[in-house]
């Protein structure tokens, strides 16, 4: 990344973006997601979406007032 | 929130012809990351102008981010009036497309489906090379991280 950054790549900087974030996708997620049917997947989607809200209530939660 | 399971059941049961896309489509390819949108690309014939509009009615849809007190009245004639729209409704957001970057339109996207069963409806959803090229084409930088993950799924 930090050789596109400073110009030296000389390819599609899209691609190489791309295939910068590549190398740190945790593939052990993937797997655990593909051994779900697509349904499962929608509802680990929702619970996920329900754990980020009650993270983020916690956090407003825990401000200085 | 987004009622997912509400979201697909409504459209799906009211019969709308639709293929889901973006984030959601993703999830069911596979990916590990969080959306709180609902985007499908819908068919425009008037038949299922209608049934979408039939099929939202009911949840309260309304422009997401816009003033509220704006004369929006949620019809088959307000669909047929524009093409791609972002909504909010009692189920949570939902984004109704005509068309997408690099993909066009419902039937021109059809070919490049896969059907898969949810919440007892066969719903159709944007097929992983489609749904990585059609990223590609919307060429937005928060786009590129999710590539990667889509194109780690296609490789295996």
């Amino acid at each position: 990344m930090g050789a596109i950054l400073a110009g030296r790549y000389n390819g599609n900087v899209t691609d190489a973006v791309i295939d910068a974030y590549k190398k740190d996708v945790d593939r052990s997620l993937l797997r655990i997601n593909l051994r779900l049917s697509p349904e499962e997947r929608i509802e680990k989607l929702a619970a996920l979406q329900r754990f980020a809200a009650e993270l983020r209530r916690a956090g407003l939660r825990a401000r200085p007032r | 929130m987004t009622d997912f399971r509400g979201l697909i059941v409504a459209l799906a049961g009211g019969r709308v012809r639709f293929i889901l896309v973006g984030g959601v489509a993703a999830t069911i390819h596979g990916s590990a990351r969080l959306t709180q949108v609902v985007d499908v690309v819908y068919a425009r014939d008037a038949s299922n102008l209608r049934a979408v509009a039939d099929a939202l009615a009911p949840r309260g849809v309304y422009l997401r981010d816009a003033p509220p007190g704006l004369p929006f009245r949620w019809d088959e004639e307000t669909l047929a009036r524009g093409l791609n729209f972002t909504l909010t409704t009692k189920l949570g957001e939902v984004d109704l497309l005509g068309e997408i970057t690099g993909g066009g339109g419902y039937e021109a996207l059809l070919p490049h489906t896969i059907v898969v069963e949810l919440y007892g409806h066969a719903v159709r959803c944007l097929d992983l090379a489609t749904l990585i090229r059609v990223k590609r084409a919307a060429g937005r930088p928060t786009d590129l991280a999710a590539i990667a993950e889509l194109e780690a799924l296609r490789d295996g």
